[in-house]
């Protein structure tokens, strides 16, 4: 809303009082900024003021354990981190396996305080940090439109992207991930970047590729911005659009920005060993390639120089193209990864990584979501986007693909309507801007100052751009036609703001590990049985006892239980899930093996059915089964766990199989609270099918208060009667069925070694 | 070597200088007419209360009287204390006596003389911690908690008792096992004893009780209190509190059906404990390392706060858990001053929870950068830790922090400390100026900027 206001006022110069223009529309720039900034800050405290201070969710912990731990121990320290709590018995290399970028962010603002005698303590550092970038990112996006079009429509933009809810699902307080700063690192690279092509400046292009750097600490995103730029260049080449600015500033990019991306320890060698970073080498081996024959060119500039500079070009590219297919088939470049193979084909996931399509926020986006996280932007950002295509030049051929490719990837899956959401405000900043100039503009007003500076930098803007409204305004438009067209337009960004603000409390700021329920009368009853588990585990178990629990929780227990997982979010180990999984989905007997050989001491699980929670394990078990079966396809059948006629149930037409699951065991034991009758699933609507079974490997150590967390302790072997077995069973097999390992270690055994036999005396060694 | 040997007698002299401070002779003259004691052991806490009734059989007046703590109770001790006939506390000083090495001897200084033949009346009191022990030392959910307490039948004294009667309060009927020495009875859930006549100095016979109780067994084995004086009219106070349920370990599994079905299970655990604040407490806040714990209320009460603390999960035996808990109060019920000298008068310790028992307590005084000669005086004997400093907002060299310790700590130990400090008051403007001063000089850099052009050449576009 202030954007218009102001934008009005700022287009109209050398009026009232205020003589020095230029002054009082920097202060009006500045004053709709900070209050961007403030409004976004402000629109994503719904969680901190409704719930607490806190981090939210699941990777943000890991997140945050991280930072503190390089709080207390330094970042060398930090770097070197080997994680012996995560992933046992494997542990995992945290300096090495994490984009530092946002510890160093945070760690670098505590620091800060710090030195000021800022007693902050870091959570809270770490919660806010996301809304504050919010404001940042609203200024960069305003330094970006402001370079393809007008300050207005930079004012419009960076008010869209401070309050959107497409941005702010991932920026509310205390959602303290990656894509929190990265947007803002990705709308400042952006924007550098096109001050640096405008310019052919190595500045600019230096400071794009420290941006840049940034950016590759901060979110494996980056790959998104050396494609695209890439794209950029590639198809200014093709528009025949090549000039010295373009070669300088791409180069100069190219160069630095790879050398400063392999500083990163997570990131190492893969700018020149991964296919997703070959299409900007080979652009740029193709820039030199022409750059090359246009030096030629101008030694001898008579010659058919046309010809040879397009069969010189496609020459370059054919050799470039089979270069990279070469090295992809000799190996030294990796192919594709699986992540991005889903990218391409929507299917590819669910047939060939179960772990990645089971992540809801990797599945294709429904037409209703664009509307929700964008509401009248979607509408409007293709008007942005033909003016811009209409009046093109080479910072709009950017913002043009930047888009198309922006809302192909965000149709592909629900998490990247993020890169979709800068865009959006970009051009629907633009359209808006352009709609308000129509309406605005006074009949006699001469054509602004500015555009005459544009005649110089664009070719054909400034022209189509000022010959345009002005005939429209003096005949077309009436006085009652522009006041209906601002009312209907203020009404339309009013619903917006308003929407947004309602998508941003209602959708997006549960911190998802503390949940309310409102009772009739209104009332809010909080439910902290996540924290009461975690709690417990923290005080009550020994400091270093092993959980296994599905991987969703993992970095919640290292991070609020402090004790060792197994498998976590960063899901790195496919098989090592799969073992988890297996566990889960066996029968007791079964899982216990596997527990004993895992070394586990508690067992976690997420029970919903007493409270109705539906994300609880039940109904994540499906995909437990299918990672399971996906590596031990002998053990593990899908079609087991569901009834003859395919259903997924728990009652009493259930699968055998699944009722003697673990999953449903630990899930279901000794549960008879609930609603009436006793023991009814709400979450499933349905009774139990198995009920009033004991357990022989684990018993129940802790179940919190609405038996949304239980906690079993794995009996050591001593403390369980074993299940009573047939005389002909009691021997131990142990020569007849030998696995491949056994056998292997069966190479260091002793020469001349005893042999036992019962009933006689050992033969002692020479 | 030879310094090191140099210290040695040093500190061997120091203690022996120490130790030999105060030695006391048993009076043959006092001899003790009457006893009534009773033993509360109905909480986790054994509450000794004595009425003593002395009279002075010698010539010369007497004006004090010595307590004993027999050897196996005195490290539970962990209060000692003595009223007079008027309810008026006496003073105690720790005190020997030759011969009784093992016996720890308090001297009670009387306010008035006991002549020839008169008599006189006081009350002592003594609280022991960790003198219950639970037996059997683990129990499943559904049992009761049966403890153990072993003690003296008679009152342990180095004068000779004429007739004495002891009445244990248990405040239950379920009684395993107890001494049974003629006369005894046992009614309501006390059981009496006595009385008992003629009984000799340093006399000990064993009283073994063994009984049902669930009341809460609750130790917190680490509380820091960390006092912040602002002279803006603020002492922010935050406890961070460690507790663990020390009563009869759980053994076997914890089931939430029985736990949510019956209320009557788990009887020896603890789901929530009250704490007491000051009236004027406010901005109070509960939290753990994972955020705020949601389960709690809070009532404001006529002469006090209270909060109804509910851990994040009940206490069995041997669960631990920790929080910290911290809350605001108007300094000028706690702070007074003339001119530059400052009194700060508070409790050392504040109430957790009834018959609470604290292992360990550390309390910290951050006092307002610029606090110069601090004094301390403390209501019992506390261990004095290093002083250190304290950086927050604004500081530039660091406020004051007075630490003192001390162990086992019931409730009788919420008492007032005293600190004098002095505090030039001129110093007040030192923040205020702080900020001005950074404001100003942000706002200068930024007209300097705006105003005067740094650029080496000029661009193109102004160069016409």
């Amino acid at each position: 809303m202030p954007a218009a206001a102001t934008e009005n006022k700022a287009n109209v110069p050398k009026k009232g009082i205020f003589n020095n223009t230029t002054g009082f529309s920097t202060l009006i720039t500045v004053t709709v900024l900070s209050l961007a900034w403030l409004a976004g800050f402000a629109s994503r405290l719904f969680a901190v003021i409704r719930f607490e201070s806190i981090i939210h969710e699941f990777d943000p912990w890991f997140n945050y354990r991280s930072t503190a731990y390089m709080v207390q121990h330094g970042f060398y320290n930090f770097l070197n981190w080997f994680d012996e709590r995560a992933w046992y018995p494997l542990g995992r290399i945290v300096g090495g396996t994490v984009y530092p970028g946002l510890m160093i962010t945070s760690g670098t603002i505590h620091w800060i305080l710090h030195t000021l005698n800022i007693p902050i303590h870091i959570r809270d550092i770490c919660v806010f940090l996301a809304p504050v970038f919010s404001g940042l990112t609203a200024i960069a996006t305003y330094l970006l439109t402001s370079e393809l079009w007008s300050r207005g429509a930079g004012l419009f933009a960076a008010c869209f992207i401070a309050i959107i809810p497409g941005y702010s699902s991932r920026s509310v307080a205390g959602s303290y991930d990656n894509e929190g700063i990265a947007i803002f690192a990705l709308q400042f690279t952006y924007y550098l970047w096109l001050k640096s092509i405008k310019s052919g400046s190595i500045f600019w292009s230096i400071c794009t590729a420290l941006s840049y750097f940034y950016m590759v600490s901060a979110w494996g995103g980056y790959v998104f911005i050396i494609n695209l730029i890439p794209l950029h260049v590639f198809v200014l080449l093709i528009m025949g659009r090549f000039s010295q600015r373009l070669f300088v500033s791409y180069s100069v990019f190219y160069i630095v920005g790879l050398l400063l991306s392999m500083q990163i320890p997570f990131v190492g060698f893969q700018p020149i060993r991964t296919s997703e970073h070959m299409a900007a080498s080979g652009v740029f081996a193709l820039l030199m390639a022409i750059g090359a024959l246009k030096y030629l060119h101008s030694l001898n500039p008579k010659g058919q120089w046309k010809q040879l500079l397009i069969l010189g070009g496609l020459i370059a590219a054919v050799t470039v193209f089979l270069a990279v297919v070469l090295l992809t088939y000799m190996g030294i470049i990796a192919p594709w990864s699986g992540r991005f193979y889903s990218l391409w084909d929507t299917g590819y996931a669910k047939i060939h990584i179960p772990i990645i399509a089971s992540v809801s926020e990797h599945q294709p986006t429904t037409w209703s979501s664009f509307f929700f996280d964008l509401h009248v932007l979607v509408c409007t950002f293709p008007v942005g986007l033909w003016y811009c295509i209409k009046n093109v030049n080479d910072e709009r051929v950017f913002v043009a693909l930047y888009a198309l490719s922006a809302v192909y990837f965000a149709g592909v899956m629900v998490r990247l309507m993020l890169t979709l959401t800068p865009v959006v405000c970009v051009l629907a900043g633009i359209a808006f801007s352009i709609l308000l100039d129509l309406v605005l503009r006074e009949d006699e007003t001469p054509a602004p100052a500015q555009d005459s500076d544009d005649k110089n930098l664009y070719d054909k803007a400034g022209k189509l751009k000022k010959r345009t409204p002005e005939p429209v305004a003096e005949t077309g438009l009436g006085m009652n036609v522009r006041s209906g067209t601002l009312i209907a337009f203020m009404i339309l960004l009013m619903l917006f703001s308003v929407h947004c603000t309602w998508a941003t409390s209602n959708a997006y700021s549960s911190p998802s590990i503390v949940l309310a329920s409102y009772g009739n009368d209104g009332s809010r009853k909080i439910l902290d049985d996540f924290r009461e588990a975690y709690g417990w585990l923290s005080q009550n178990t020994a400091e270093d006892a092993r959980v296994m629990s599905w991987w969703d929780y993992g970095y919640q227990i290292a991070g609020m239980g402090n004790r060792t997982t197994l498998v976590d979010n960063n899901t790195w180990n496919n098989s090592h899930i799969a073992l988890v999984g297996k566990a889960m989905a066996s029968n007791e007997t079964a899982a216990y093996d596997i527990m004993t050989m895992l070394d586990v001491d508690y067992v976690l699980v997420i029970f919903g059915g007493a409270i109705g929670y539906s994300g609880d394990d039940i109904n994540k078990f499906i995909w437990m089964v299918r990672i399971a079966e996906g590596e031990h396809p002998k053990d593990i059948h899908e079609a087991d766990y569901f009834t003859e006629r395919g259903e997924y149930r728990i009652d009493s037409e259930a699968s055998k199989t699944m009722l003697n699951s673990l999953m449903y065991k630990l899930s279901y034991y000794r549960y008879d609270s609930g609603g009436s009758p006793p023991g009814f699933d709400r979450t499933r609507g349905a009774l139990p099918g198995l009920r009033g079974f004991k357990l022989t490997y684990l018993e129940e150590a802790y179940t919190t208060e609405h038996w949304l967390v239980r906690i079993y302790r794995v009996k050591k072997p001593d403390e369980f009667n074993r299940p009573r077995l047939p005389l002909a069973k009691r021997t131990i097999q142990t020569s007849n069925v030998m696995s491949k390992k056994t056998s292997k270690r069966r190479k260091g055994a002793l020469k001349n070694k005893p042999i036992l036999v019962k009933g006689k005396k050992v033969t002692k060694l020479d | 070597m030879a310094k090191i040997q140099f210290f040695a007698f040093i500190l061997l002299y120091v203690a022996s200088n120490c130790i030999s401070v105060n030695v006391d002779n048993i009076s043959s003259d006092v001899r003790i007419k009457n006893v009534d004691r009773s033993i509360d052991i109905s909480s986790q806490l054994v509450k000794t209360s004595s009425k003593i009734t002395f009279e002075n059989t010698g010539k010369v007046p007497v004006k004090q009287f010595l307590l004993a703590v027999e050897g196996a109770a005195k490290n539970n001790l962990a209060f000692i204390g003595a009223r007079d006939s008027n309810n008026k506390d006496l003073r105690l000083v720790e005190t020997t006596v030759k011969g009784y090495d093992n016996v720890k001897f308090w001297r009670v200084e009387l306010k008035e003389s006991v002549n020839a033949a008169a008599s006189a009346v006081i009350t002592s009191d003594a609280v022991f911690s960790k003198a219950l022990l639970p037996h059997p030392t683990a129990i499943t959910q559904q049992e009761d908690q049966l403890v153990k307490y072993n003690s003296n039948l008679y009152f342990y004294s180095p004068y000779k008792v004429l007739t004495q009667k002891t009445t244990v309060v248990l405040n239950t009927k379920s009684v395993e096992s107890f001494t049974k020495v003629k006369p005894f009875s046992q009614q309501d859930g006390n059981i009496n004893y006595g009385p008992y006549s003629n009984i000799e100095p340093f006399t000990e016979k064993e009283l073994s009780l063994h009984y049902k109780n669930n009341s809460p067994f609750l130790t917190v084995t680490r509380l820091e209190r960390l006092i912040e004086v602002s002279h803006w009219g603020n002492i922010a106070i935050e406890e961070i509190i460690e507790i663990e349920h020390s009563g009869a370990k759980l053994k076997g599994p914890f089931s939430r059906y029985d736990y949510q079905q019956d209320h009557h299970s788990g009887p020896a655990s603890v789901r929530s404990y009250k704490t007491l604040l000051p009236a004027s407490a406010s901005d109070v806040y509960y939290r753990d390392t994972n955020g705020n714990i949601s389960t709690s209320n809070m009532k404001v009460k006529k002469d006090s706060v209270e909060l109804d603390l509910r851990p994040r999960y009940p206490l069995f035996g041997g669960w631990r858990s920790h929080y910290t808990l911290g809350y605001n109060v108007p300094s000028y019920e706690y702070l007074y001053h003339s001119g530059n000298e400052y009194l700060l008068k508070m409790r050392a310790v504040d109430h957790v929870f009834d018959d609470m028992q604290i292992d360990e307590l550390v309390t910290k005084i951050i006092l307002p950068e610029g606090s110069t000669s601090i004094k301390i005086n403390f209501p019992f004997a506390v261990t004095r830790l290093p002083d250190s400093l304290h950086y927050t907002y604004l500081d530039t060299k660091g406020r004051p922090v007075i630490t003192f310790k001390k162990s086992n700590v019931v409730e009788n130990h919420i008492q007032d400390f005293q600190l004098r400090y002095t505090f030039p008051r001129i110093l007040m403007l030192q923040e205020p100026l702080l900020v001005v001063g950074f404001l100003y000089a942000l706002f200068l850099c930024v007209i300097v900027y705006v105003r005067l052009d740094f650029s080496i050449h000029k661009p193109e576009h102004l160069k016409e």
